[in-house]
């Protein structure tokens, strides 16, 4: 099969999924609460006539309830998710004013978690039942045990508030300044900008924020690692290859990692989704204000139009992450490409 | 691997006494499945005996006393009211283990019919019921949880039901596969043609034949649901603010950061009692999948 064909059939099946979730996200946000009007709009709007006509009009609230789903996805192809009861803003200019900064956090995260993960995996694989196998395994079990903001305020308080080696909350330390907004990620607007000073300290603010997810998603990555390469390693092939006079670490890297990972690459795939629901977990902690300080917020001031649409964001971003690492495959299993 | 088990299944008394027997003793050679037996043992005494074995009532104030650090009279500390935060660690396992226990029977339980029943029924039943437990999966399940008790609106009941409404859709993957399994055995069709209904079929001859993966997969799954409960909680979707909830306590205490009692132990109860369980859920899976017994 060639790659266009498999890319292009890939990409349709998304379009059923994407659909279907945001009929899921209508029937939690009209059909679940009492009232969506007392749901959506501030307290103090619902003595408001003028406010609640304007609301109904918008989201078609007095047709049937087909045609009200399709006012909401044409408001939402419009990239209209509602008004934040907290900020009184567009929910879709919240989102986006922040989800730079939650991106930048949570692939230093992935890059972190995927190393840290992999290489404990592989350790564990190799060594098996080694001190270094269990020391990988035990830290894997606090990663699964382990709340992640738990892990995030004994990080703080430890490498911040006790060490002091590492930078505190925010992005930036307070005197500094934020780097002209061009991507809207410090580090990266920072280095456009040609300043290193600001790099290197909104890099390092991003450091224990980074390493929390990166703890909290290794866990997982590294079981699937390990197990994948345990049950590589017996296959015939490995034997072959040793006794062909393959050095050992030719072996294991080359044959022994590319046979395991597929089932590695899908489960840091499946991760991403423990990203985003570890940024609504930590970001609060580290006053970091991405999208995770924002839901969280929301979540406990029950800002509802806010809480749909970052969960709306959250399931496409997933939804895509998933279909990059379907994409992936093609070039992982060769079965694919034979088919 | 359905051929081994008809035949291990038919065999007489002593192959699966040894069975049991190698089962006990991988168990054995485990210390930490007993560590999380102990564990998991002395919390769930601890939510029965905590009226009786704490200090003081999870909701008495003391103002003049509050934000103190551990000592002789506070064993863990107290908070902003002055409340004793051992006792309400104590009491929050009343909720937690409940909570957490309720979202997997429910949860599982949901699975298993829609999974069976999609099985059995095959069809456009199963092409619909399948589709949807796709879509499902398509959402990372807490944020899911959480948009649905955002709408139910906030308290433990609903943090429960929405957890629950979301827990499905692995159990009904697994459930319709094996149930496709078993259909096509030979006592499936002699049930058939003794003219039993196809309700009696599904729950009585082919239903108990396939659950054993579900008990496992449940097992595993409570450390996960402790936690995902506990998440909720944490970013205030679950019980109200004075609640002795694990996750709510953690929340509140980010507020006083420098006071470390305040966040540290209820996070700490969380962790300890998740990994009771998942030591638990391991020392199974090892159990049941020698591949990965470490010889």
């Amino acid at each position: 099969m060639s790659f266009f064909r498999y890319f292009v059939r890939r990409l349709l099946l998304v379009i059923p999924i994407l659909l279907g979730i945001t009929v899921v996200a209508f029937i939690i946000a009209n059909a679940i609460p009492a009232d969506p009007i007392n749901a959506n709009l501030p307290p103090n709007a619902l003595n408001d006539e003028e406010t609640i006509a304007a609301f109904r009009k918008k989201w078609g609230l007095d047709k049937p309830l087909h045609e009200q789903y399709l006012t909401y996805l044409g408001n939402l192809l419009q990239g209209d998710m509602g008004t934040s009861i907290k900020t009184r803003k567009p929910v879709a200019d919240d989102i986006s004013s922040r989800l730079p900064a939650t991106i930048e956090l949570a692939t230093l995260g992935l890059v972190y978690g995927t190393t840290l993960g992999v290489s404990m995996g592989l350790i564990s694989a190799v060594w098996k039942n080694s001190l270094a196998d269990y020391v990988a395994r035990v830290i894997a079990l606090i990663g699964i045990s382990f709340p992640v903001f738990l892990i995030a305020l004994i990080f703080l308080n430890v490498f911040y508030a006790q060490l002091g080696i590492a930078a505190g909350p925010g992005r930036l330390h307070p005197i500094m300044r934020a780097p002209p907004t061009v991507t809207g990620m410090f580090t990266i607007d920072a280095l456009l900008n040609g300043d290193w000073k600001t790099f290197g300290n909104a890099l390092s603010h991003l450091i224990l924020p980074a390493l929390t997810l990166a703890l909290y998603i290794s866990a997982i990555i590294s079981r699937i690692t390990r197990s994948s390469l345990l049950e590589v390693l017996n296959q015939d092939y490995m034997r072959t290859a040793r006794a062909k006079g393959l050095r050992e670490r030719y072996v294991i890297g080359f044959h022994g990692m590319r046979n395991s990972l597929i089932p590695i690459v899908t489960v840091i795939g499946l991760s991403y989704g423990n990203l985003l629901v570890g940024s609504i977990l930590i970001e609060r902690i580290f006053a970091y204000p991405g999208i995770g300080f924002y839901m969280f917020r929301a979540s406990t001031s029950q800002d509802f139009p806010a809480i749909m649409g970052v969960s709306l964001l959250f399931a496409f971003i997933y939804v895509g992450v998933n279909f990059v690492v379907d994409i992936l495959y093609f070039f992982l299993d060769p079965r694919i490409r034979i088919a | 691997m359905s051929s081994i088990s008809s035949i291990s299944s038919s065999t007489p008394v002593s192959a699966s006494r040894s069975r049991r027997q190698a089962a006990l003793y991988h168990l054995r050679r485990n210390p930490l499945v007993t560590l999380g037996l102990i564990a998991a043992t002395l919390w769930i005494l601890i939510a029965f005996t905590s009226p009786l074995i704490a200090p003081f009532p999870p909701l008495q104030q003391d103002l003049a006393k509050r934000l103190q650090a551990p000592n002789a009279f506070f064993f863990a500390g107290s908070d902003e009211l002055g409340r004793d935060i051992f006792s309400r660690v104590l009491w929050g396992s009343r909720i937690t283990i409940p909570a957490g226990l309720s979202v997997i029977v429910i949860g599982s339980t949901l699975g298993v019919i829609i999974g069976a029943v999609a099985g059995y029924a095959g069809g456009l039943v199963d092409e619909f019921l399948m589709r949807l437990t796709e879509l499902f999966m398509a959402f990372p399940f807490i944020i899911l949880a959480m948009a649905v008790t955002a709408a139910l609106g906030p308290d433990i009941r609903n943090a429960v039901l929405a957890l629950s409404a979301v827990w499905w859709p692995r159990y009904a993957r697994i459930l319709r596969g094996l149930v496709l399994e078993v259909k096509s055995q030979e006592y499936v069709e002699a049930a058939h043609s003794a003219g039993a209904s196809g309700a009696y079929i599904l729950f009585r001859t082919i239903l108990p034949n396939c659950i054993a993966p579900a008990v496992i997969l449940a097992t595993l799954d409570i450390g996960t649901a402790i936690l995902s409960f506990a998440a909720l909680s944490f970013i205030g979707l679950g019980p109200e603010p004075s609640s002795p909830e694990w996750g709510r306590m953690v929340s509140i205490g980010i507020h006083f950061f420098d006071q470390w009692w305040m966040w540290l132990f209820p996070g700490l109860a969380i962790a300890s009692l998740v990994m009771a369980f998942n030591f638990i859920g391991d020392g199974l899976r090892d159990i049941l999948d020698p591949r990965l017994r470490g010889e």
